[in-house]
C-alpha cells in the first residue's frame, strides 16, 4: 500500500507537471499569438495576470486548507483534486475553441483558478504519501518522467497537439480520481494516517520558529530567482531556430531522446544530492550550472560564425540545471512544512517561486522580443543575473557562518 | 563531441596560443562544412571540412578528428593530430604540413611549403604484447603510489575506500557531476587561450584525482586479499583492479560504462572525503 502511494504521487505530480510545462506554459503562448491573433505584448500581459491570479488563489486555498484542517485530511484533498482535474479537462477540451480575445482572457482566468487551487493540494500530498528518507528520490522520478515525456512528445509545440495528449491522459485520470476520492478504500485509509509519522518536514525538525521562517523565505527568494532566470533565458532561446531545431525541437529523434535522457540523469543526480547533502549544496550546484550554461550560450552567440550548429553541450547543461531545481522544488516545500502549515507554505513557495517567477519572466521575455532586443543582449542580462546569484549565494553563506561563529565567541 | 577529442582539442588550443598572429579560434565539431573565408585558427573536430578550389584560408588549421579536404589554399600551417587529411590536386599549403597521427593522402599535383612528420604512435611491426605496456606501466605506477599512501596516510586511503564501498551511488553521482562540469569548464577556459596554463593545471589536478580514486578502489580490493601488510595489499589490490578493468573494457559498450562508473565513483569518493581528510558522513535523515 505504501508503494501504491508512491505510484499515485508520481502519477499525479508528473502528469500535473507535464500539463504545466506543455499545455499551460507553451500552449497559452500559441493560443494567444497564433490562434487568437494577439500581439506578444498582449499575451505577456495576460500571462503576468495569470501568474498573479494563480498566486493569489494558491495562497488563499493554502491558508484555508490549514485553517479548516484540510491540509492533514487526505480524503478532502483527493476530492478537491478531483474537481481540479475535471475543471482542467474541460479547459483542455475547450481550448481549441477559443477564438476571440475576450474568450482568451476568460479562459486564462479560469485556468489560473484551477491551477491555483491545484498547487497546494498536489504538492502537499507528499506529507501523506512519501516518507522523508525517500523524498529526494521520488521528486527525482517525478521531474525526470515529466521532462522526459515533454522532451520526446509532442514535437510541435502547438496548443492542439498538447490538448490531444492531455485529453488522452486526463479522461482516465478523472475516473481514477473519482474512485479514490469518493469510494471507501482501505488503501486511502492507510495513506490518511501516514502524515502523523512523517508529516513534519526534514528542515523543520528541531528548528525554532524564527529560524524556520527565515530559512523558508530565503528558500522562496532563491527558488524565485532560479525559476525567473530559467524562463527568462529559455523563452528567447527557443525562439531562435539555430538553437531550438538542433535541440528541443530537433527533427532527429536521437537528439530529443538525448535531451530527455539528460533530464532523467539530472533529476537522478539531484535526488541523490538532495538526500545526502541537503538543500544548500543543491542550490549551489543549480546556481553554478545556470551561470555556466548562460555563459556557454553567450559565448556561442558572440563567437560562433553563422551556419555552425551549436554543440549539444549547451542544451545538456541547460536541462541538467532545470532538472536539478525542479527536483528540489518538489521536495523542498514539504520538507519546510508541517501538517499544520503545509497548505500556506506550498501555496507561497510554489506560487511565488514557481508560477509568479516563471510567468513574470515569460512576459518579460516576450516584451524583450517585442521591443527588438537581440538574443545576445537579452542573454547578457540573464547571464549577469545568473552570475550574480552564483557568486552572491556562497558569499552570503560564508558571511552567515562568520556571523554565527562571532556570536558563538561572544557567548563563550 | 566525443570525450576522446578533449585532450587533442586542448593540445590544439595550446599550439594555437603559441602562434603570435592568432587572436581567435573556430572549432567545427559536426556535419559537413565548406570553409571559403575564415579568420584566426581553425580546428577540425568530428566534422568534414572542405576548403574548395579558389578559396583561401589564413590558417593555422589543426585536425583533431573527422576529415579535412584541401582543394583551395591554406596560407599558414596545417597540423594533423588525428583524423584524415586529403590534399587534392591543385591545392596549396603555403606553410608547413605537419603530420603527427591519422591518415594523410596527398595528390602529386599540389604545392606544399614544407612537410614534416612526427610519428608519436610508433611505426613498423609492433612486438607481441607491446600494446599491454602502457596499461602495465600505469598499473605499476598506481600500485607504487598505493603502497606509499597505505603506509604513510592509511586513514586517508581508508576514508576514500570506505566512501566507495558504503556510498557507491553518492560517489558516482558526485564524480559524474564534477567530471562533466570540470571538463566543460576546462575546455571553455582553453578557448580563451589566455587561460590555457590554468586549463593544463586543472587537467593535471583532474588526472591526479582520478588516479587517487583508483588507488582508493585498489585499497578496497586489497582488503579482500589474504595479505596482512597494508602497503603490499593495497599495491596488489591496485594491480588486480587494473587487470580486471582491462578485461571488463574488452566487452563493448557495457564494459566501457562499467569502467567509467568505477573511475568516476572513485573520483567522487576522493571529493566527498576532501581528498581523504575526513570520512564521508551523509546528512542524517529521520526515519
Amino acid at each position: 500500500m505504501v508503494t501504491a502511494g508512491y505510484l499515485f504521487y508520481v502519477a499525479v505530480l508528473s502528469a500535473g507537471y507535464y500539463y504545466n510545462l506543455t499545455f499551460v506554459q507553451l500552449g497559452i503562448i500559441d493560443l494567444g499569438t497564433r490562434l487568437v491573433g494577439l500581439t506578444a505584448s498582449q499575451v505577456s500581459g495576460a500571462m503576468a495576470g495569470f501568474a498573479v491570479a494563480a498566486l493569489v488563489v494558491a495562497v488563499v486555498t493554502g491558508r484555508m486548507m490549514d485553517r479548516v484542517g484540510w491540509s492533514s485530511d487526505l480524503r478532502v484533498k483527493l476530492r478537491i483534486l478531483f474537481f481540479v482535474v475535471v475543471g482542467q479537462t474541460l479547459l483542455t477540451v475547450t481550448a481549441p475553441l477559443v477564438g476571440t480575445p475576450v474568450q482568451f482572457f476568460v479562459w486564462v482566468l479560469v485556468c489560473s483558478v484551477t491551477l491555483g487551487v491545484g498547487m497546494p493540494v498536489t504538492f502537499s500530498l507528499m506529507i501523506d504519501l512519501i516518507p522523508i528518507r525517500h523524498r529526494g528520490g521520488i521528486a527525482a522520478v517525478v521531474a525526470g518522467l515529466a521532462f522526459f515525456a515533454a522532451a520526446v512528445y509532442p514535437l510541435q509545440w502547438r496548443l492542439v497537439e498538447f490538448a490531444r495528449v492531455m485529453c488522452a491522459l486526463m479522461v482516465p485520470a478523472v475516473v481514477v480520481m473519482a474512485v479514490l476520492a469518493f469510494r471507501r478504500l482501505r488503501m486511502v485509509e492507510v495513506w490518511s494516517c501516514q502524515h502523523e509519522r512523517f508529516g513534519v518536514g526534514r528542515f523543520v525538525r528541531g528548528a525554532d520558529p524564527g529560524t524556520f521562517r527565515f530559512v523558508f523565505w530565503i528558500s522562496v527568494v532563491l527558488m524565485f530567482s532560479v525559476f525567473f532566470i530559467d524562463s527568462l533565458g529559455f523563452l528567447r532561446i527557443i525562439d531562435t531556430p539555430v538553437f531550438i531545431y538542433t535541440s528541443w525541437q530537433s527533427p532527429e529523434l536521437g537528439v530529443r531522446l538525448f535531451i530527455g535522457a539528460s533530464h532523467v540523469l539530472g533529476a537522478a543526480m539531484a535526488g541523490v544530492l538532495y538526500t545526502v547533502f541537503g538543500r544548500r549544496w543543491l542550490f549551489l550546484w543549480i546556481l553554478g550550472l545556470f551561470a555556466f550554461t548562460h555563459l556557454l550560450y553567450t559565448f556561442q552567440l558572440g563567437t560562433a560564425p553563422s551556419g555552425i550548429d551549436p554543440p549539444l553541450s549547451l542544451p545538456f547543461f541547460y536541462v541538467l540545471a532545470v532538472s536539478f531545481y525542479t527536483t528540489l522544488n518538489f521536495a523542498l516545500w514539504p520538507d519546510l512544512s508541517t501538517p499544520a502549515n503545509i497548505g500556506i507554505r506550498t501555496g507561497l513557495g510554489v506560487g511565488i517561486a514557481g508560477w509568479l517567477a516563471s510567468f513574470l519572466s515569460t512576459s518579460l521575455a516576450l516584451y524583450s522580443r517585442d521591443i527588438g532586443l537581440s538574443l545576445l543582449e537579452h542573454l547578457r542580462y540573464v547571464n549577469a543575473l545568473a552570475l550574480l546569484l552564483a557568486v552572491g549565494y556562497p558569499v552570503a553563506l560564508y558571511l552567515r557562518r562568520m556571523r554565527a561563529l562571532a556570536n558563538l565567541r561572544e557567548a563563550s | 563531441m566525443s570525450l576522446s577529442l578533449i585532450p587533442l582539442l586542448i593540445a590544439a588550443l595550446f599550439l594555437a596560443s603559441g602562434e603570435p598572429e592568432v587572436e581567435t579560434v573556430q572549432l567545427i565539431l559536426s556535419r559537413d562544412h565548406q570553409v571559403t573565408e575564415h579568420e584566426g585558427a581553425l580546428i577540425v573536430g568530428d566534422a568534414t571540412v572542405t576548403i574548395p578550389p579558389g578559396a583561401r584560408v589564413p590558417g593555422p588549421v589543426y585536425v583533431i578528428g573527422g576529415e579535412l579536404r584541401v582543394a583551395g589554399e591554406v596560407a599558414g600551417d596545417v597540423t594533423q593530430l588525428a583524423g584524415t587529411v586529403s590534399v587534392e590536386a591543385g591545392a596549396v599549403i603555403a606553410g608547413e604540413l605537419q603530420h603527427v597521427a591519422g591518415t594523410l593522402s596527398i595528390d602529386s599535383a599540389t604545392e606544399i611549403g614544407r612537410r614534416t612528420s612526427l610519428d608519436l604512435t610508433g611505426s613498423g611491426t609492433a612486438a607481441p604484447g607491446s600494446g599491454l605496456l602502457p596499461g602495465m606501466s600505469l598499473a605499476l605506477l598506481l600500485a607504487g603510489v598505493g603502497y606509499l599512501l597505505a603506509r604513510r596516510k592509511p586513514n586517508a586511503l581508508a576514508n576514500v575506500s570506505t566512501a566507495v564501498r558504503a556510498h557507491p551511488v553518492v560517489t558516482l553521482t558526485v564524480g559524474t557531476l564534477a567530471f562533466l562540469t570540470a571538463i566543460s569548464t576546462l575546455v571553455f577556459m582553453a578557448f580563451t587561450l589566455v587561460l590555457i596554463p590554468v586549463t593544463i593545471l586543472g587537467l593535471i589536478v583532474g588526472v591526479l584525482t582520478l588516479g587517487y580514486g583508483l588507488v582508493g578502489w585498489g585499497h578496497l580490493v586489497g582488503t579482500f586479499l589474504p595479505i596482512h601488510r597494508r602497503g603490499l595489499a593495497t599495491a596488489l589490490g591496485v594491480v588486480v583492479l587494473m587487470a580486471v578493468l582491462s578485461l571488463v573494457s574488452l566487452v563493448a559498450v557495457v564494459g566501457d560504462l562499467v569502467v567509467a562508473a568505477l573511475i568516476l565513483s572513485g573520483m567522487g569518493a576522493v571529493l566527498v572525503t576532501y581528498y581523504g581528510v575526513a570520512p564521508f558522513r551523509p546528512e542524517p535523515l529521520p526515519d
